[in-house]
Order: C-alpha cells, then structure tokens, then sequence
C-alpha cells in the first residue's frame, strides 16, 4: 500500500490559545503536488502553515511528512529539524543581512533532492539581480516577499509553506512569477501549501484546493470542480462567483424559473421532480442575445478589461451578474434591457 | 501556598518525554530576581528590628530636617533642570542660530561631570582666597575680594551642582520627543495663526508633557539618591543621614529604615517616570517617518541671546568644571605626580571590564529567555528585576552589607560554614554584585530595546532555515544587536566610572577609583588634590559620551 507524502489527521488548529480550525483532514498523496487553502482573512490560514511547520503546538491529531510524525499530542519535532520552510506574509529576511546573503542562508538546509536548484535561476527568475546587495530597509515590501520567497525556494525543503507569497508584488509582475513559480515548483518537485485569500491565484498555482469557512475544511478537491462544483452553499458565497436563485425541479435535466423561465443541463446531484431548489447561477452560465425576448433591466456594468460584467435585474428584483467579452459589439447602457439567449442551457446544474 | 511552589518547579524543570530539562532562561532570571529583591526585602524587613538609642535621638532632632532638606532639594534641582534642560532643548530643536549643531550634542556632556565634583569645582572657584579670588588679584592686585566674592555653598551649591550635573535628563529627552514631534502639528499651529510664543505653550510643550515628566522623575530620583555633593556641602539629607547612621552610629537598622522613607520616594516617582514613558510613546508618528522640522532661522539680537544662553549652560555645566580641575592640576603638578594614575585606571578598568561582561552575559540571558519562552511570569520576574535602578546606591551598598550580616550570622552559622562576610563585605565581588543590581536595567532595557527591533518571525525564518537557537542567537542576534552592546557597554562604564556611594561602602581595602580618591581628597579638604582623579574621571567619561552621542540624542 502506498502512503501518503503529507497527511495532517484530526489536528484542530489554535493560536493564543484560542481554537481558529477544528478537526482538519487533509492528505497531499504524492511529492511535487501543490495545495492551496483559500479562506478569508482572520479564519486561521496562517496558524494551520505555523503549526506544520512546528511553530504551534497541537493537543490532538497527528501530522506526518513522509511516514513520520513532526506533530501530536506527545511529540513535536522542533522546526529546524523539520525540514520544512516556510515563507512569511510580512517581511522576514533578516535586516543586518543583504539580499543575497539572506538568499544564501537558504542554502544551509541538507537536501536530500536529486535535481538541485540553482540559486542563480531563482534569483534571476524573481528578478531580484539589481537588489541583491541592498539590505532590506532599502527594498519595497513586493521585493522583500520575492527575496523571501527565494530564500525559501533555494532550501529546497521538502515541504515549503507560502503564506500569501504574491500579496505585495505588482499586479503587472503577479502573473509572470505565478507561472515561473508554478513551472520551478513542478520541476524540482518541491511540495507546496500555498495559503491564499486570491482565488485565481489558488486556482492557477494549486493542484488541489481546500476552502476553510467557519473554522472548518468545507471542501477539498481540484480547482475545477470546487469553482464548478462548489459542496455548500457557504462556499458559492465565499467564491463569490455567482449568485443562488429560486427554481423548481421539472424533469430529470430541467428546472423552471419565474423570471429566467426553462433552465436545461446536467444536474450533478439527483433531485426528485417537483422539489424546490436554490440554483447556482455563475456569470457565464448565461449568454447575450439581443435578438431574444427574455430581455432584463442593465443596473450595473463592470469593465474588467477583457470582458464587462453586467448585472441585470429580474422582475422579482434578483440581480443577477452576466458575463460578456469586451469585444462584443453591442454594449448596453445602464437602464437599458439585455436579452438572454434561450433556452438556457447550463453544463453543470448545481443546486442546494 | 503548596501548590505555588509546586508550579514554580515545574517551569524551573519542563519535562520533556521521560527526560526532565533543566530550564536555564527560569533559573537565571529568577537569580537575577532574588538578587535584586535582596536590598529591597531587607530596608523593609528592617521595621522589625531593634534600633539603638540613635533612632530616639534622630527621631526628636533631625528626621524632619532630613525630610524638610531632601524636599527643598529636590525641588530647587526640579526647577532648574527643567528649565535648563527645557529650555536649550526648544532652542536647538526648533531654531537656527549660531552654534545651534554644535550645543546639540555639546550639552551632553554635562553627564559626564558627577554632581560632587561640580560642587568642588564650585567651592574651589568661590570660595576664600579661591580661584576667582586670584584671578581678581592678578588683574587688579592685592585686595579684600574674599567679602565681594559670593559663597556657592550649603543648599544652593548643592542645588546649582546637581542641577548643573543632571539637566542632561531633561535636555535629552525633551529634545527627543522635540524632534519627533509632528511637523504638521506645528504648522497646524502656523494655520491656526497663532504666534510663535502661543504654539510653544499650547502645542510643544504640552505635547513634550510625557518626556519632560520623565526627564524630571530620573532627575528627582537621582537628587533623592545624591551623596557626594550634599555631603560634601554638609547637607543632612535623607541620604546622608543613612550613611551617618550606618558609618558613624554603627546602626545597620536604623539606616535601613531611613532608607524606607527614601524608597517610599523613589518609587513614587518610578511609577510617575514609567507612566509618563508609557504615555510619551504615544504621540511618536512612525509611519512615513520623521518630517524634517523647518527650523526658524535667527539672526541680530535673537541669534546673540540663544547663542548666549546656550553658550552659559554648557561652560558653566561642562567647561567650568574641567578648567577649574585642569587649572589646579597644572599649578599643583605634584598631586599629579604623586597619584597612581595607572593603578586608578586599571582599577577602573576592571569593574567596568567585570561588571560590563556580567550585566551583558545576563540580560542577554533574559531577555533572550523572555523571546523564547514568551512567558508571562518570566516577563513578570525580569520587571521587578530591573526596579534596582530605582534604588539609590547608598541603600543598595547599606542593605547589601544588612542582609550579607544577617546571612553570616544565621544561616552560614547555623550550617556551621565559613564565613562569608569577607567574601562580600570589601571585597571586588560584593562590589560588582551591587553594582549589577544598580545597572542591571541599564543593560536589561538596552539588550530589549534591541530585541524589540527584531521581529519574532525573522527568528523563525530562522529556525525554518534549518537553524537552531543557539545558531539563531549567534548567527542573527548578536551580530543584529553588535551596536546595542557597544552602546550598553559603554552607558555601564560611564556609569560605573562615575559611581561613588556603592564604591565608599563596599570596596576592599586600598582599593581606590578616580571617584573615591577625589571623594576622599575632597572630604580632607584637599580640594586641589582632589582635581586630578576629578579630570580624569571627566575626561573618561565625556570621551565614551562623545562615541555614543549619536545613540544618546536618537531615543
């Protein structure tokens, strides 16, 4: 049988004291993968890396890192002896040091990996060649996290925690290092838990998500199906990515709205006919058609460079957010009507 | 009660596993605590004991002299720090005239000149047939200048000495919060059109309120706990009434219950200090830093006064006193030929070597027991450990001697050991363990000034870096905090160098420092003598305070 890289068993997570997360489950099975946790701020995203990374104590649970217990009630492996690193929201590099000499101290770790990283390709790949010998009073705060980053990159450890590693780089510089991240993560298999609140960020770098609401894991799974395919209604509205309407259950692939009327597809869970269901509408679920009759009120319009989102007001008051690329010829202005296409169709129905 | 030692042995020994660790960072500071708690436990033990007649006799006669005396000091210094130290600190703060770079670090170099040696100098200069008196005869011959020439002595000698000695506190300080002071705040004034004299009053200075009061309480405390300038002008102070009682009446009691009195006092006034130091934290802007103030420019007659005022505090808290030693060091060179400037210096060299290395060694122990335990009752023991400095030398030398004699008596002689009064008592150990208590939060408050700068997490990047903690401590600590060290060492040599009651009470025999030989030159009416280990005791000190001005006028 094989056993899992990671596996954290039961552990409630606490800081000051205090219970943030109870009762986690969470296994990453093999070498290389990549976990995100999204939750909003305040839940306990961070205590959950300190903890791992033997900061924080536990009083129950296990969490084991390649067939090894670091933590449990009765034992704990003190952080130098975990082999574990972890990269730190707010700045961390030690200040009497430059840049590079930070880096280096990166390199102390034994590492027990065949494919050695090159502190070099890191350095350059992080664009950090023109401050390395600044010392860290006299770079910004993005360019801090990226030296951090670095340093917790060319330790190679065999578990590396990231908390929020992008949150202070520019927008402009944020996706370039995402996918450099991602491409040097993949290659030296270097086992990640990246804590985020950025959900497309979680979505791009992680190969599994988990969603912590309410002190809880609510779902764990890949990122496709926890934006498609979201378990709890908690999780739609942490997501953020649509909103749940009124509809009733017609047939084995259809459902009937008051306002939007027949909504066809797949449904992912069985509901007898007649049962009266929230549905999960997300703004590409619907598709513009001017030519159509089922036309709804413009109340808001978004440009998000390369779509708009509009959002429209049902006869029953519902707003309801839609998505269209910019490109498209007919803009609307606010006030005036948008026609949906119909019938509508929907890939995945998920309803609560 | 059981149950309280109970969970105090097990900090002390965490068990691990089966193992049982012995926790140094528990032990250590629980030393230091113990240590410290020493002379404070005994002054008020000391209402349990029985006194000599003496006590009658002080009680009927002078007490209430020691009071009232203590109490007129103290407010005579209060009011001439505050506007010495007010005052130059406003001018180099907030104007530009000639000089203005210079006083800012030139008047500190008060703190180098101890109050009992002002008040030589000021005897020395004042007094019959003195140095003004010579002066006067040489420019205008033979005269009865003696009856023009006014007497600096008795209580306003003492009062202008160590106000002239101590006003460092309030310059310092007020000139730090001064200068952190919000430059909007002051052009907000400016908006509101009020004058120059009306933003003073209603925005500085209430604003500085929290760094004066603080200047002024280390002045009072230190005012309370002078010896060596009232004694020297025969003051009974509640100070010198300790030492009378202890040297002269042989009354370790009644000494130590004079000393409750005092304490009373100074703890008082702790409390105001650490209050308004707490307050004076507030109202420092750190985000976006420190807007450079715009400094009025003076000129005419109002660069001429401020050039003037400043000019007069510092000659006559710093130059007068070192002219009027150098002056009888080169017209009596043989008192510089006969002293053992060498020995003296090595002397010196060895308590501050000793007790520098200490100081250090255990407030890095603690503070660093403090950051990585994050205990509160360890936190609580390294606070009360740091109360020595409250305590005024003469108490803690007198106290240490009370409690070692008690020791030796009871205790030692119950165990039927030898002796260990010799080994305190007069001899370098008892002298350092006092002079550890005394500077002990000197050296605590810089070592956790500096930690402070050191964020937690840059620690346990550390740890996550494959480091342990002692790696961390060596590798990150202690190169971080290589200034602050520096810096301590420094304060504490100053300190020590400049120390005079704990030395008098507690050094071996024929063990002399420049502060005890110029004491004792002084209390032989030796005064010219008494200029040689003066000057260098001076010059000693103003050169560590000049290598450290920049750390001194930053906080």
């Amino acid at each position: 049988m094989m056993n899992n890289f990671f596996e954290i068993e039961n552990v409630s997570f606490a800081a000051g004291g205090k219970n943030k997360v109870n009762n986690v489950n969470l296994t990453i099975k093999n070498e290389g993968d990549i976990v995100c946790v999204l939750g909003p701020s305040g839940i306990g995203k961070t205590t959950i890396l300190r903890t791992i990374a033997g900061l924080e104590k536990i009083d129950k649970g296990k969490i084991i890192l390649k067939n090894k217990i670091l933590s449990s009630k009765d034992k704990h492996v003190e952080p130098e002896d975990r082999n574990i690193s972890l990269s730190f929201q707010e700045n961390c590099l030690f200040p009497h040091y430059s840049v590079e000499k930070n880096i280096e101290l990166g390199l102390n770790r034994k590492t027990g990996k065949k494919k050695k990283l090159n502190p070099k390709d890191i350095i350059k790949f992080l664009n950090l060649e023109k401050i390395l010998n600044k010392y860290p009073h006299e770079i910004s705060a993005g360019e801090a996290q990226r030296s951090a980053l670095a340093r917790s990159l060319v330790s190679q450890p065999d578990l590396l925690l990231l908390d929020e590693p992008l949150s202070n780089v520019d927008q402009s510089f944020k996706e370039e290092i995402q996918v450099e991240l991602k491409q040097i993560l993949t290659n030296s298999k270097i086992t990640t838990i990246i804590v985020t609140h950025d959900s497309y960020e979680a979505f791009y770098l992680g190969s599994k998500c988990a969603i912590i609401l309410d002190g809880q894991i609510k779902q764990y799974d890949d990122p496709y199906n926890v934006y498609h395919f979201p378990n709890s209604v908690q999780v739609v509205n942490f997501l953020n990515r649509g909103i749940l309407i009124p509809a009733k259950v017609t047939g084995e692939n259809s459902l009937e709205n008051d306002d939007l009327g027949t909504i066809e597809g797949n449904f992912i869970k069985h509901y007898p006919k007649g049962s009266n269901v929230k549905l999960l509408l997300q703004p590409e679920d619907l598709e513009h058609d001017d030519k159509s009759n089922l036309k709804l009120e413009v109340v808001d319009r978004k440009f998000r460079g390369t779509n708009f989102i509009y959002t429209l007001k049902t006869p029953s008051n519902t707003l309801i957010p839609v998505f269209v690329h910019s490109h498209h010829i007919h803009q609307h202005e606010i006030d005036e009507k948008f026609g949906i296409k119909r019938p509508i169709h929907i890939d995945h129905i998920v309803c609560f | 009660m059981k149950k309280n030692k109970l969970m105090h042995l097990k900090l002390c020994f965490q068990q691990d596993g089966n193992k049982v660790k012995f926790n140094s960072w528990y032990i250590s500071s629980l030393f230091i605590s113990i240590v410290v708690a020493i002379p404070i436990l005994t002054v008020f033990s000391s209402f349990f004991e029985e006194t000599t007649n003496y006590f009658e006799i002080i009680k009927n006669t002078f007490l209430y002299e020691y009071i009232f005396n203590s109490l007129i000091l103290l407010f005579g210094v209060l009011l001439l720090t505050f506007f010495f130290g007010v005052g130059c600190a406003y001018l180099v703060s907030f104007y530009d005239f000639p000089g203005a770079k210079f006083f800012k670090w030139a008047l500190i170099l008060s703190f180098a000149v101890p109050a009992y040696i002002y008040a030589y100098s000021l005897t020395a200069f004042f007094e019959n047939y003195g140095t003004l008196y010579s002066i006067l005869k040489s420019l205008f011959g033979d005269g009865n200048y003696n009856k023009q020439i006014p007497k600096f002595d008795g209580m306003f000698g003492a009062i202008l000495s160590i106000s002239f000695s101590l006003f460092g506190y309030v310059y310092v300080l007020t000139r730090a919060s001064f200068h952190y002071q919000s430059q909007n705040l002051i052009e907000l004034g400016q908006n509101l059109g009020f004058s120059k004299r009306r933003s003073f009053f209603s925005i500085i200075l209430p604003s500085a309120r929290p760094a004066i009061v603080a200047g002024l309480a280390l002045v009072a405390m230190e005012t309370l706990s002078d010896f060596g300038a009232v004694s020297f002008f025969g003051i009974s102070t509640l100070t010198t009434g300790i030492y009378n009682s202890w040297v002269s009446f042989d009354d370790l009691a009644f000494a130590n219950q004079l000393s409750f009195f005092l304490l009373l006092f100074i703890f008082g006034l702790f409390f105001l200090e650490n209050i308004s130091r707490r307050k004076a934290q507030y109202h420092t802007p750190f985000r976006g830093g420190i807007k450079t103030k715009i400094k009025t420019k003076l000129s005419g007659l109002y660069a001429i006064s401020a050039f003037s005022l400043c000019s007069l505090i510092f000659f006559l808290s710093f130059i007068f006193p070192v002219l009027q030693m150098m002056y009888w060091t080169v017209i009596f060179p043989k008192n510089y030929i006969d002293l053992n400037i060498s020995g003296l210096l090595l002397n010196t060299i060895y308590l501050v070597f000793l007790t520098g290395l200490l100081l250090i060694l255990f407030a890095f122990l603690s503070n660093y027991g403090n950051r990585v335990t994050k205990s509160k009752f360890l936190n609580l023991l390294s606070i009360f450990s740091i109360s020595g400095y409250a305590v005024p030398g003469i108490i803690l030398a007198v106290a240490f001697i009370s409690f070692i004699s008690w020791f030796d008596n009871t205790v030692i002689n119950f165990l039927k050991f030898n002796p260990i009064k010799k080994v305190f008592i007069g001899s370098i150990i008892g002298l350092v363990t006092v002079y550890f208590i005394r500077f002990y939060s000197l050296a605590f408050n810089g070592i956790k000034t500096g930690y402070e700068r050191i964020n937690r997490s840059i620690d346990e990047s550390s740890y996550l870096l494959g480091y342990s903690k002692f790696k961390t401590f060596l590798g990150i600590h202690i190169p971080y905090l290589k200034n602050s060290i520096f810096l301590i060492g420094i304060l504490i040599a100053i300190e020590v160098i400049k120390e005079l009651p704990i030395t008098l009470i507690l050094r071996p025999f024929n063990f002399e420092t420049f502060a005890t030989t110029a004491y004792v030159f002084a209390s032989q009416d030796l005064l010219e003598a008494a200029a040689v280990p003066s000057l260098f005791l001076i010059l000693i000190a103003s050169s560590f305070i000049l290598l450290t001005s920049r750390y001194i006028l930053k906080d």
